[in-house]
Parts: structure tokens; sequence; C-alpha cells
């Protein structure tokens, strides 16, 4: 017997009239002199905050500095000795439910709208958007102009999943009053490296 | 001859502060739309790439939709195929009952809704939880979107700080947007760590990866497929895309044109299931395979679903989505409706004034009002058509397709704001029913621009003497 998938395919077959060739897809894009710049900009644009490492500069410290409140920390990065829970160490994604600051590594900056390419480096990436603030690393080198730089870098083929973060969780759902904060991370510190 | 859209149109802007509320609203996310647009100097070309793409994979639909579900597979993703809504919505269920499922937390899929999933489900004693802050505002009034990008966009802040106070105990009289979106946070926050599977929709399929992308600005998507052992994801059929690059194409282009940001807080790409967990994928048509056959009506199926097309509409900004007879409102859903069903549907055919705006802004150039105008054109054949408005129709398109007659008769233009008001809207003139009619300017711009009087146009002749 047919599958409903080959039914369907072959529903569609005899259905399609016409068809149309895929374009080129080499569009020239938008470029920035400085990315670093554009970058910064873009982030506090969606509400987040970008700030340089300057050489000699602890970012324990720094990082301590801007979250003093901050009790329960999760990370996974060996330079973050501070943590106090680890998402790859967690049984559950559950125990990762009351944190209030996660540490983790970008991969590649966009400068055109503030991405930050987060393939699954943990064990559970809850922890990316559950933490009550989020820090993320980010080398300065990694930063690329636009979405089309950023897709021709992308190969994720071994982990179950990766995401662009744009700044804070945020919603305009009540009278399109912008609110930080729905679901996710109330604050996004990018440290540039 | 008024159409159960004129009428429902009668009701909203009985309303007058609502009325004027919604349409600046709306409008100032078109503005947003427009500034974001101009930011980019590639922007026409990014929109005509788009529609060319689309318009490549809708017409190798089987080719790419196989290999899609090939590579999800190879993903260790579970897919399933749905004829139609029944279908998909039993599928979903029998992967619930599998798991023992008592509650599921959703993230906004229109396709759901078409499904009529959530009353299905809850019928057979499932919890469903809407997660989206606006969708789970709507759940608990009873009510469905009336937006498909922002659905509690006909809400005051009170109406919504007078439903929290009863469903979640907030404070009495505290309306504050800051105040009503953390105390969902906390309510939702319980919902998420609770539940037993979790559900989205999916903006993307890209072939060539077998990923299924979703966008989000809350970020609610991924807290409830993070957290619970099951994901089910829901995607029509006509979302499927040919690979990361063409991907790169939409995404620039989504957010910018839904609500006027550069992208949205969170693009989340789904892959492989969760280690320890299950990932299940329903690929539904439900008359979407029917809408390839139809060449006039083909590019439907190139929709990415921002809703730009809502906010510029000047009669879905004066009329809100409620005045429409399909789930779906503004150009788009005029023409969704249609296709489903002409006779259910033609009411909404009625709301659109041919201004082509939605042609205008629509990120992959669906020829929205192109299409209402043929629809209109078929009206008779559902016996439906209304001779008056028939007439000016046709007329109308005549005048459009031939530009010295069209630019002779805005000439003549003027002659109408002379005209006494009585011979305006005498009753006789349909267009001016309910409408206040334009007055049109003393120079046409075509004139001004000839004469050089419009400064692009001077600069255009100064650049051309040099
Ligand atoms: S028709 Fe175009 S503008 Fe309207 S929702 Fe779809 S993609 Fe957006």
């Amino acid at each position: 017997m047919q599958s409903r998938k080959e039914e369907l395919l072959e529903r569609i077959r005899t259905k399609i009239r016409v068809t149309c060739d895929m374009p080129d897809l080499l569009i020239d894009s938008i470029t920035f002199p400085d990315r670093v710049a554009q970058f910064k900009v873009m982030l506090q644009a969606v509400g987040g905050e970008a700030i340089e490492l300057v050489q000699g500069e602890n970012m324990q410290e720094l990082i301590c500095s801007r979250f003093p409140e901050s009790k329960i920390i999760a990370s996974n990065l060996p330079e973050i000795s501070f943590a106090t829970i680890n998402p790859d160490q967690v049984d559950d994604p559950h125990e990762l439910a009351y944190i209030d600051l996660a540490i983790i590594r970008g991969e590649i900056g966009v400068a055109e709208n503030a991405c930050i390419w987060i393939p699954q480096m943990m064990k559970e990436r809850v922890v990316c958007f559950i933490a009550e603030y989020l820090v993320v690393l980010l080398e300065r080198s990694a930063l690329v102009n636009n979405m089309h730089e950023a897709y021709e870098q992308i190969s994720f083929h071994d982990k179950e999943f990766g995401v662009f973060i744009s700044g804070p969780s945020k919603t305009a759902d009540i009278e399109q009053a912008l609110v930080i904060g729905a679901h996710g991370a109330k604050g996004v510190l990018v440290i540039l490296t | 001859m008024s159409t159960k859209h004129t009428k429902a149109a009668d009701r909203f802007i009985a309303n007058k502060a609502q009325e004027v509320w919604h349409n600046q609203t709306l409008r100032f996310v078109r503005d947003k739309r427009d500034n974001m647009a101009m930011q980019l100097p590639e922007w026409e070309t990014l929109r005509e790439t788009a529609h060319q793409i689309k318009m490549h994979t809708i017409t190798h639909l089987d080719h790419y939709l196989n290999e899609f579900s090939m590579h999800a597979e190879a993903n260790g993703v579970l897919v399933h195929w749905a004829k139609d809504a029944d279908e998909h919505n039993q599928i979903v269920y029998s992967i619930l009952q599998s798991h023992g499922v008592k509650k599921l937390v959703k993230s906004k899929s229109m396709l759901t809704e078409e499904c009529h999933l959530n009353p299905f489900l809850i019928e057979k004693g499932i919890d469903v939880v809407e997660s989206d802050l606006g969708e789970r505002i709507l759940q608990l009034m009873h009510k469905a979107p009336s937006h498909i990008v922002m659905p509690a966009i006909h809400l005051k802040r009170q109406d919504v700080g007078r439903l929290f106070e009863t469903k979640l105990n907030t404070e009495k009289d505290n309306s504050d947007p800051t105040y009503l979106t953390q105390a969902a946070r906390v309510h939702l926050r319980q919902e998420f760590l609770t539940a037993g599977a979790a559900m989205t929709g999916a903006n993307f399929g890209v072939a060539s990866t077998g990923d299924v992308v979703v966008c989000t600005n809350e970020g609610n998507a991924d807290m409830g497929t993070a957290l619970s052992p099951l994901h089910i994801i829901s995607m029509g059929m006509e979302k499927v895309i040919p690979d990361l690059k063409s991907l790169a194409v939409f995404i620039r282009l989504l957010a910018r044109s839904a609500t006027g940001q550069p992208v949205t807080a969170y693009t989340s790409h789904y892959r492989k299931p969760r280690e320890g967990s299950e990932m299940h994928l329903v690929i539904v048509d439900n008359g979407r395979s029917n809408m390839l056959g139809n060449e006039d009506h083909l590019q439907t199926l190139k929709c990415i679903r921002c809703g730009a097309c809502m906010n510029t509409c000047p009669v879905y900004r004066r009329s809100g989505g409620y005045s429409y007879t399909y789930f779906i409102p503004g150009p788009i859903g005029i023409n969704l409706g249609m296709s489903r069903s002409p006779e259910k549907y033609s009411d909404n055919l009625s709301a659109c004034s041919l201004c082509y705006s939605c042609n205008n802004v629509c990120p992959v150039k669906i020829d929205l009002a192109d299409q209402i105008y043929k629809w209109r054109q078929k009206l008779d054949s559902f016996g439906k058509a209304d001779p008056a408005k028939k007439n000016l129709s046709v007329g109308m398109a005549f005048l459009f397709k031939r530009p010295v007659l069209f630019q002779t008769g805005l000439k003549m233009a003027p002659v109408i704001n002379r005209m006494p008001r009585f011979f305006v809207y005498n009753g006789l003139n349909d267009w001016g029913k309910g409408r206040e009619m334009p007055h049109f300017a003393i120079h046409s711009f075509a004139a001004l621009w000839k004469k050089g009087k419009i400064s692009g146009a001077n600069q255009k002749k100064k650049n051309a003497e040099s």
C-alpha cells in the first residue's frame, strides 16, 4: 500500500503546472566599516549590552561586578570557575529551574542585527533560556556583517540544536508596550574578547 | 450590498476611540517596518530573491519535501504526514496519548489554529496551555487571535488587567504592561516546568539539513522544548525551503517586515531530538496541494506569515481582525479563505479598496490585491456579486491597465472636490458609503512631477543636465 507520504507527494506532482528556477543567492549586502561599533549599537537597540574586555582585565571579576546579586550561576566553560552548577552534569533540565545567571560562549556575532550564533555546546540547552540573566562571551574576530555571512559559516551537524539570540527575551503583546523579560533572560550582556 | 465584513466593521468603528487607536497602532508598526527596510540598500533585491526562492520551492515541492523529510529522519526525528486537519489532530493526540501526556505547552502556531487542535485536545482531557503572552491572554478569555503576529492587538491594557485579576490574582486596577507581563512570566514558568510535552509550529523547514526553524521574541518555544521530554512540530507543507543560504534571505526579511525589528530575539534551529527525548514532525497538507493547482492563486503558498499586509491595510486597520469571517484576517486572510472555500468566505472580498499597499510591503511579493480582484470577477459564479461594485471594479482595472486614461482621470479628479456633498455621498455611490472620499489634490502628482515641482524630479533633471 502507498504510504501517506507517497500519496501526498504524488498529489503534489499531479498539481504542479509551472516550474520556476532557483535564483542566484549572491546578494550584494550591507557591510559595516566598524563591525564592533555596529554590533554594540544594534545590541543596545534590542535591549542588550556589549562591552569589550580590555587587556589585562579579569573576566570573572567583571562578571561578578555586573551581577553582584546572582547566587546560582550556571556554566560549563572552563574559564568560569565561580559557577555553582554545570549544565553538563545535571540529570534533568528541571534542575536548572532557578538559576540567576548563565554564562555561555557564542560562535558568531552578526553586526546587522546583534544576533549571536549559539550551537548547543552543553548537555542541557535550557540554561540559555531559563536564566534570569545571560552573559555571552564572544571573540571580536567572530563578528560578521550580515546573516548571509553568518549562515555561510554555520555547520552544526553533530549538534542537536543551535540558536541565534539577539538581546533579551521581550514582548509587546499588551498594547504594543515593549516589556523586556517575557520568558527568557531579562538581560543579555555580551563580553567581546 | 453589505457583507458580513462590512456589518462587523460597522460594529468595530462604532467605538470611535478604539478604531482610532487600532488604526494608529498598526500604522506605527508599518512605519517601523519602513524604517527597517530603508536601512538596507538591498531590501528590494531581498524581496525579489525571496519571491523567486519561494516560487522555485513550491513548484518543486515534492522534491524538497522528500529531501527535507529524509534529512529529518536521518537526524532521528519521527516524521508524520497528514492530509487534512482531522488527520493532523489524530496524529498529535496519539503521540500525546502514547506518552501519557496530561499537559501540553504550545508556542504560537497558526496551523494548529487552522486545524482547531486546541478544542480537539481539550475535549480529550488534555490540558493545553498557550505560552505566547498574547495567545495566553486570548486563551484565558476564550477568544481567537485578531492578528497573526500580534494576536491581542485589539485589546487595551485594562482588558488584560481585569482578566489577570480574576485568572492570575494580580492586584486590583493594576494594568501596567510590565507588571502584567511579569505576572504572566511567573504563571507560565510553572506551566513550562510541569508540562509533559511541548508543541511548536515551524517558520521554515530547511530541506538540505532537516532543520526546523522557529522565530520568537519571548523565548517560549525554547523554554517548552528544552524542558519537556517530547517535542511535536506542526508544519504546513509549504514551509520548506532549500537550504541555509535561502534561510538567510527569509530571516533578514521576516522580523523587519513583521514588527519592524532587525530580527526576533530567538531564531531557533531544531535539528535532532534532545538527549533522552523524542521529536515528532507532522507535515500537513490540508488544502495546500489544491492551491498548487490554481495558477491564479498559487502565490498565496509563498506566505511567511509576517502580518505586514494587515498592518498596512487601511481596511484591516480600521475594522479589526474580528470583522473577517476567516481565522486569518487582512489581505492574505481574504485570499487564504477564498482558496479554502469561496462559498463560505466570499464576504471578506469586500474588505479591500484595491490600494495595492499590501503588494508593496509583502516580503515575498505575493500579488495579494490582484488575487482579490480576480476573485471578485469570479463572484458571479458563486452568485455573490454586487452589480454596482462589479462595474466599478472593472472600470478601475481598465484604468490601471491604461496609464494615459488613468492620468487624465486623476487630473479631472479635483472636480469632485467642488461637487456638493450630496453628489458624492448620495447613496448611489457605494464607495462613498461609510467612507470619506479622498480629497483630490489640485495638481496631480504626475503633473507636478512632470513640471519638475517635486524635488526628486528636479534633482533628476539636474543630474541629466550636468
Ligand atoms: S502575504 Fe506577505 S505580507 Fe501578508 S503575511 Fe504573508 S508574507 Fe506577510
